[in-house]
């Protein structure tokens, strides 16, 4: 997108509408590099940095980045025989004319002093990736992006185009190393779908108590494509706040998934809208949250619809397991056509009692009959996800279950 | 005796339900308490369990030997004691083999897939636990449920109401098992359609008004009970 700087310039100064307001200039600003991946130059802590996202294996990954520095490695050369590319995104624009069209085309520049930010001094460092039509990638694609440093501002620019009829499975972790306490993550994502195309998309965030994170997503759905995002927070985080936005074109599916397991006194401000602009198109959002310590959450859902002969329904599901800690659900539909079906559920709660007792009577401690509860109510049969991505999360959702127990 | 009830009397909410009830059954033997609804024989089991919304006025309850009266549930359950629940509430996102994994692992049952087969609950495995179960469903996953305890005392709440006569059949088949596995039971019911289908039953206990008020073998008991009824029933077992 050719936007005037000054524009972009004065955005530095434009505040999100939701969420803490971040004072960009506490943060140091890295080199963005790009490099080949070295075993020897992966920081130790990033072992267990992966192992927080649930990625046990730092040679399955496709994509690292760490802070300010993208790396790119083997697992892109055997993705290559698919004619899947997956390269950092500065590349990609010096060398792809495709790619800088899709290059802040879905979302502006000036949005947010955020979205300015990473504009102007990001050094689009992140991932492109890009899918041939009509070839289905067999494996998981699993990126990384980890901050190993205090007191800095990581960017990361990161553009996935599927084409008609292809199918990609994204799985991404973003997570600082137990230790890193000061920082701030700005991830800028552009997703196209392309017609009957299909992007399942699983992120897993786990961040530390003074770091913020504002990512800022858009997804685009062409005809008879599907978007399956799947979205887990477990950590302790200063804030953050994202609104994923998606459009979605004639008989096109979205369906956004959130558990966010919220402690400490972090605030937690997740939504999801999906816009429905095509006839026969659909969207579901479910989110999941389960609040202890002081932390704030604010789980906003919205759905609306432009053509008659949609549907979309909202499920928001809180759970408040400390007296303290507070869950706001937002949803919110709009029809702007006739004929166009729109629902929502919102209900917060506690742990039911009887339940609990139920399974203490079955010879479970309060401590184990809890885990089991929680773990079941973020137990979300997210449709479309490969069993080996569903077997990762299943074993995030346990550490996030431990988590939430405390 | 594996498990003695001495004067116990519970309470609920303040209220004394149960009064001065005296029980005791040895390892291996079946007894059945009947009575009408609301005579307090599920509170009277609730209580054996230990389920935190009753709670034991005066009495003691020994089992095993060991003064259980003021353990909690998750004890009394990891001591040998299941309850099959009236009611087991639904658990949404809960999957019914994952409990069930959980209680073979902590029980070492190794004979489940016979108890599955018995209680006819292999198609329910995948299921959320109880979510949109039938009568008969829930009846059979709870008892497969308090099976997979191996308990030395399992309390059945019920097990044969509401239920269809093809599920009463597979529950007093699984209640044989038990039994054949040295198990002891308490059975609650108050239609007492079970009764006939069980190989074995040792004593029959009468509970009205919370009160156990007359105890008996299953041959002198069971006919007159399920001919005249609860009222005009005890009038002839007193009067023989």
């Amino acid at each position: 997108m050719n936007m005037d700087r000054q524009v972009i310039e004065k955005a530095l100064s434009k505040p999100s509408p939701y969420g803490p307001d971040i004072d960009l200039s506490r943060y140091r600003l890295g080199k963005p590099e790009i490099g080949e991946v070295n075993e020897l130059d992966i920081d130790p802590r990033l072992n267990e940095t992966l192992n927080r996202v649930g990625f046990r294996n730092v040679n399955r990954l496709s994509y690292i980045q760490v802070n300010e520095s993208a790396k790119y490695r083997i697992m892109e050369e055997y993705l290559r025989k698919y004619g899947v590319r997956i390269i950092p995104l500065r590349k990609a624009l010096d060398e792809i004319d495709f790619a800088r069209k899709l290059s802040w085309n879905l979302i502006r520049p000036d949005l947010d002093k955020y979205t300015a930010a990473t504009y102007l001094y990001g050094g689009e460092i992140g991932y492109f990736i890009y899918v041939p039509p009509n070839v289905k990638v067999p494996i998981p694609i699993y990126t990384c992006l980890a901050i190993t440093s205090d007191e800095k501002i990581q960017f990361a620019h990161n553009i996935v185009y599927v084409d008609e009829g292809a199918e990609a499975h994204l799985v991404t972790g973003c997570a600082v190393p137990h230790g890193i306490r000061d920082g701030l993550h700005i991830g800028i994502s552009e997703f196209y779908v392309g017609r009957n195309a299909r992007l399942t998309f699983s992120m897993i965030h786990a961040w530390s108590e003074k770091l913020h994170v504002r990512p800022r997503t858009s997804v685009n759905v062409e005809e008879g494509g599907e978007y399956v995002s799947y979205y887990i927070i477990y950590s302790p985080v200063a804030s953050i706040q994202t609104y994923p936005m998606v459009r979605v074109s004639r008989d096109g599916k979205a369906y956004l998934a959130n558990i966010v397991a919220a402690s400490g006194n972090g605030i937690y401000d997740i939504g999801s809208k999906v816009q429905l602009f095509g006839n026969n198109s659909s969207a579901e959002i479910v989110s999941r949250v389960v609040a202890r310590g002081k932390s704030k959450t604010y789980a906003r859902s919205a759905i609306e619809a432009y053509t008659s002969n949609t549907k979309g329904h909202i499920e928001c599901l809180g759970l408040l397991l400390s007296e303290n800690a507070q869950i706001s659900s937002i949803p919110v539909i709009t029809s702007k056509k006739p004929g166009a079906l729109l629902s929502h559920e919102a209900a917060i709660g506690v742990i039911a009692e009887k339940e609990l007792e139920y399974l203490m009577s079955r010879g479970f401690t309060e401590e184990e009959a809890r885990a089991i509860l929680i773990r079941g109510f973020m137990s979300i049969d997210v449709p479309g996800i490969p069993r080996s991505i569903k077997i990762e999360v299943n074993r995030i959702l346990d550490l996030v279950t431990k988590f939430a127990v405390g | 005796m594996l498990l003695i009830t001495r004067n116990l009397s519970v309470c609920v909410e303040d209220k004394e339900i149960v009064h001065d009830t005296n029980i005791s059954i040895d390892k291996g033997e079946l007894h059945i308490i009947m009575g009408p609804n609301g005579s307090g024989k599920s509170t009277l089991l609730a209580a054996i369990m230990g389920l935190p919304y009753t709670r034991v006025c005066s009495g003691t309850i020994l089992f095993d030997g060991i003064d259980i009266t003021s353990m909690p549930s998750y004890e009394r359950a990891k001591l040998g004691i299941g309850l099959a629940h009236q009611n087991p509430p639904e658990i949404k996102g809960v999957k019914f083999n994952e409990i069930a994994k959980a209680i073979i692992k902590r029980c070492s049952c190794s004979d489940y897939s016979m108890m599955a087969r018995i209680l006819k609950v292999d198609n329910l495995l995948h299921r959320d636990l109880f979510v949109g179960f039938s009568g008969g469903e829930k009846k059979r996953a709870e008892l497969f449920l308090v099976m997979l305890q191996s308990p030395k005392l399992a309390l059945l709440d019920e097990p044969d109401s509401g239920v269809d006569i093809e599920s009463v059949e597979n529950i007093a088949n699984a209640i044989d098992y038990l039994i054949s596995r040295n198990s002891s039971i308490i059975l609650v019911t108050h239609t007492g359609l079970i009764t006939n289908k069980l190989s074995r039953i040792d004593r029959v206990h009468i509970m009205i008004h919370g009160k156990i008020v007359y105890s008996g073998y299953p041959d002198e008991v069971l006919p007159i009970i399920m001919k005249f009824g609860y009222s005009k029933g005890l009038e002839v077992l007193r009067r023989r």
